[in-house]
């Protein structure tokens, strides 16, 4: 069977797999549809939805086009979710690699740093990375991923201490290979699977995190995020509670989606593994 | 002069708070082009002591000392340098390679570290070794997972001798694969020997294989040597109680054939 | 000579990768009453395919056609009545570590099986565990009640294996390469148990080995496998001495004795 007639099996990753190609598709045509800065007024303020089929979803206190806003929303997030996934999954892998194969003071050394990092709140650490280096959509990515790598260190460790003790890093050794190749070549390959089964986990609580700092007004001033707009519906929110409603709708279904399309892959592999 | 020689190794492992010493002042020497096998029951110590021997684990005590040079004392690259001469065959060959690995990548890795060959010479030099091991080229771009376990220990064999060894550590290096395959591999390492005047250090609990391929033998209990000597002569009369045992507990044909 | 259990084109096969592989092809074989039948075979033979089917062990993957018929004496309504695993069947695989429960003691795990399929209450369970620890001949079997199994030894840990197998008095002991992973001298101890085992409960053993010289030594009969087809069955003694099949005989042949003449050219060291 194919990987993917695989994946898509249960009906969970055919939810996810759909809410995730549909936040895709957003993300890609967001430039496309509506090519215009979304920042830019569009019509009267406060328009509802449903009312003026040019602006389906209405405007905001400053006449913005709220899909616009939306769309372009949908690409900070996934770029953000991903990319701080990616650097918290990579730097975590690379630690937690480097410390379980040289092991000794290189390992205890590691994992306190590890610990400092994990001790602290992640998003307390987010929180005080961008408010005194500034915001900007680099820095939100890099105070995301402070906070998240612990996580994928210490399941990389753990496997890595497994995968040393095989012949196969015995017979590297053997043939003279250096240790750093060893690391890298050998063993981290091998030890990745579980650590990118973390990765929907990892993807999900980044967009959250992201949302959550441009709530408090610490994400990139110059972009659409959806939390930014929460925030900003927050003011009227009495008056136009789908201002925050409907960026709000939109976050729990990418967080959702990722979920589902996340455990898709996991029991993917899980099957394909029991297989063979 | 001999190839190897082991002085009074010793290796201990604390286990909760006793201390089990898994090799026990063991010393041996192997010549140049010889099999030296290194007998006895599981929990003998034959297994730390090739690792010992390779460098894998580092003893407590005793020398090693390798083509007349002291092994132990050497260190980082110069180990790694001189560990093309001294090299390993596992009992799992599936275990013993990356599982993600081809063939080609495999007889790869020792070529290009060592600088033994041109990266375009190389595809050349895989292709002979690989018929050097009686396989033929075109199983180089399979995946070690693809191939038979005969063919997966031909390539830990091809793997051994590509730097050119003087000796090689089989660690029952057949004890895993099905009879009939057994005796070609016994066969091609024995013919190895011939050629290139390898010595093996030979590692397993079955007698009758000792028997039919080492010069000598070490049979181990506890971590201690309990006899040595000529394999035919140990084997067919031992005076040990561990030699005995064994010999004992060997599966024979003839006691049921007519 | 009545048959335990009748096997009537017996075809097992997998789906892997979309495609069909036939583990067993049209088997006939009839296991009979209280026999040490041993099961030869090199990888892919299928002889571990034809322990699992007999023991309905099988995965829901695989496809089965054909009939295994029992004729259980202890079932009431005997005949086609299909076995009970544990209770009627008793299997030893080749990891003990595998097969064991790591989390469980020694004495559970073999009380559990005279619990469930005996129908004892736990305290006679404990005691007939225990004195099934004494006949497998472990050392100091009240210890050994309350042991883990990381804290034994693999030979050890084979004759717990073999107590739970034959915990609910099974009729029929299938080992599965039961040896296969202990050096000489445990191999020898642990066939001489099964052996003991067998003859003193009446028992049917099934040996499935890759040694036939290892097979020769504890069965009456043999049967070799190759590539999913049964080659030749016969008695042990004209399996060894007469084979029909050159693959038998190639079998034979392989097997490096205490007596092999040496495969080691001397001439070609000294000279």
């Amino acid at each position: 069977m194919s990987p993917l007639r695989c994946f898509l099996r249960t009906p969970e990753a055919v939810a996810g797999a759909i809410l995730l190609a549909a936040l895709i598709a957003m993300a890609l045509s967001a430039a496309l549809l509506f090519p215009g800065d979304p920042q830019a007024i569009a019509g009267p303020a406060l328009l509802p939805p449903f009312q003026d089929w040019s602006l389906p979803l209405g405007t905001d206190r400053l006449g913005r086009d709220v899909l616009a806003e939306l769309f372009h929303g949908a690409r900070t997030s996934l770029a953000v979710g991903l990319a701080a996934a990616a650097a918290a999954l990579a730097i975590g892998s690379v630690v937690g690699t480097l410390a379980g194969f040289a092991g000794g003071l290189v390992d205890e050394v590691l994992m306190r740093i590890t610990d400092a990092f994990q001790t602290v709140p992640g998003f307390l650490l987010a929180l005080a990375f961008v408010s005194v280096v500034g915001p900007s959509l680099g820095i939100v990515v890099i105070a995301i991923a402070l906070g998240t790598w612990p996580g994928p260190a210490r399941v990389a460790r753990a496997e890595v201490l497994s995968i040393r003790e095989r012949d196969y890093v015995a017979g590297a050794r053997v043939i003279g290979m250096h240790p750093l190749a060893i690391a890298f070549r050998e063993v981290l390959p091998n030890a990745l699977p579980p650590v990118l089964a973390m990765s929907s986990v990892i993807v999900a609580a980044a967009i959250l995190t992201e949302a959550a700092l441009s709530f408090l007004g610490l994400g990139d001033p110059n972009r659409v995020t959806w939390g930014g707009m929460i925030a900003e519906g927050r003011a009227v929110l009495r008056t136009a509670p789908f201002l925050s409603i409907v960026p709000g709708i939109a976050l729990v279904l990418t967080v959702l989606g990722v979920y589902l399309a996340g455990e898709g892959i996991v029991e993917t592999t899980a099957v394909r593994r029991g297989l063979s | 002069m001999s190839l190897l020689t082991v002085s009074n190794l010793t290796k201990s492992y604390r286990c909760g708070s006793k201390t089990i010493a898994a090799v026990d002042d063991v010393s041996f020497h192997i010549d140049p082009g010889e099999t030296l096998a290194l007998a006895g029951p599981s929990g003998s110590g034959k297994s730390t002591i090739a690792r010992l021997v390779l460098r894998l684990i580092e003893p407590d005590a005793g020398r090693i000392e390798f083509e007349g040079n002291d092994f132990l004392a050497l260190s980082g690259a110069a180990l790694r340098a001189r560990r093309t001469r001294l090299q390993m065959v596992f009992q799992d060959p599936l275990a013993a390679f990356n599982p993600r690995a081809t063939v080609a990548r495999v007889l790869d890795d020792p070529l290009r570290i060592h600088g033994i060959a041109a990266r375009a010479e190389r595809p050349r030099r895989i292709a002979a070794l690989l018929e050097r091991v009686g396989l033929t080229a075109d199983v180089a771009p399979r995946a070690i997972h693809e191939i038979s376990g005969g063919q997966r220990q031909r390539v830990a064999i091809a793997r051994a001798i590509a730097t050119k060894p003087s000796l090689i550590v089989l660690d029952e290096a057949v004890s895993a694969l099905d009879v009939s395959v057994r005796g070609q591999i016994l066969e091609l390492l024995l013919d190895l020997q011939r050629q290139e005047r390898i010595a093996y250090v030979f590692i397993s609990h079955d007698l009758g294989v000792v028997r039919a391929i080492a010069h000598r033998v070490v049979l181990l209990e506890g971590g201690q040597i309990a006899e040595s000597g000529d394999a035919r002569t140990v084997i067919d009369a031992p005076q040990s109680a561990i030699g005995k045992a064994l010999v004992a507990a060997a599966p024979r044909l003839n006691r049921i054939r007519p | 000579m009545t048959a335990l259990a009748s096997i009537r084109d017996l075809t097992v096969t997998y789906r892997r990768d979309g495609n069909e592989v036939a583990a067993l092809k049209t088997i006939n074989l009839d296991i009979v009453a209280g026999e040490r039948l041993a099961i030869i075979g090199e990888s892919g033979s299928g002889k571990s395919t034809l322990a699992l089917a007999i023991a309905g062990l099988m995965p829901r993957s695989s496809r089965i056609e054909g009939r295994v018929d029992w004729l259980l004496p202890s079932s009431p309504s005997s005949g086609a009545k299909a076995p009970l695993g544990g209770r009627d069947i008793g299997f030893v695989f080749q990891d003990p570590s595998a097969s064991l429960d790591p989390v469980m003691t020694v004495g559970k795990q073999i009380a559990e099986v005279a619990y469930t399929h005996l129908g004892l209450t736990w305290p006679q369970a404990y005691a007939k565990a225990k004195s099934l620890l004494e006949r497998v001949r472990l050392p100091d079997p009240d210890s050994a009640l309350q042991a883990f199994p990381h804290q034994l030894s693999g030979g050890q840990k084979q004759r717990i294996a073999i107590a739970a197998a034959i915990a609910a008095g099974p009729k029929l002991l299938i080992a599965d390469e039961a040896t296969s992973a202990l050096d000489t001298i445990l191999q020898a101890e642990i066939v001489a148990l099964i052996r003991r085992l067998v003859a003193e409960d009446g028992m049917t053993l099934l040996f499935i080995s890759h040694d036939i010289a290892l097979a020769a030594e504890l069965a009456e009969r043999i049967a070799v496998f190759r590539h999913g087809e049964l080659l030749e069955l016969g008695m042990t003694a004209q399996i060894v001495g007469a084979p029909t099949q050159a693959y038998t005989r190639t079998l034979l042949d392989a097997h490096i004795g205490l007596d092999a003449a040496p495969l080691l050219n001397r001439a070609g060291l000294d000279a």
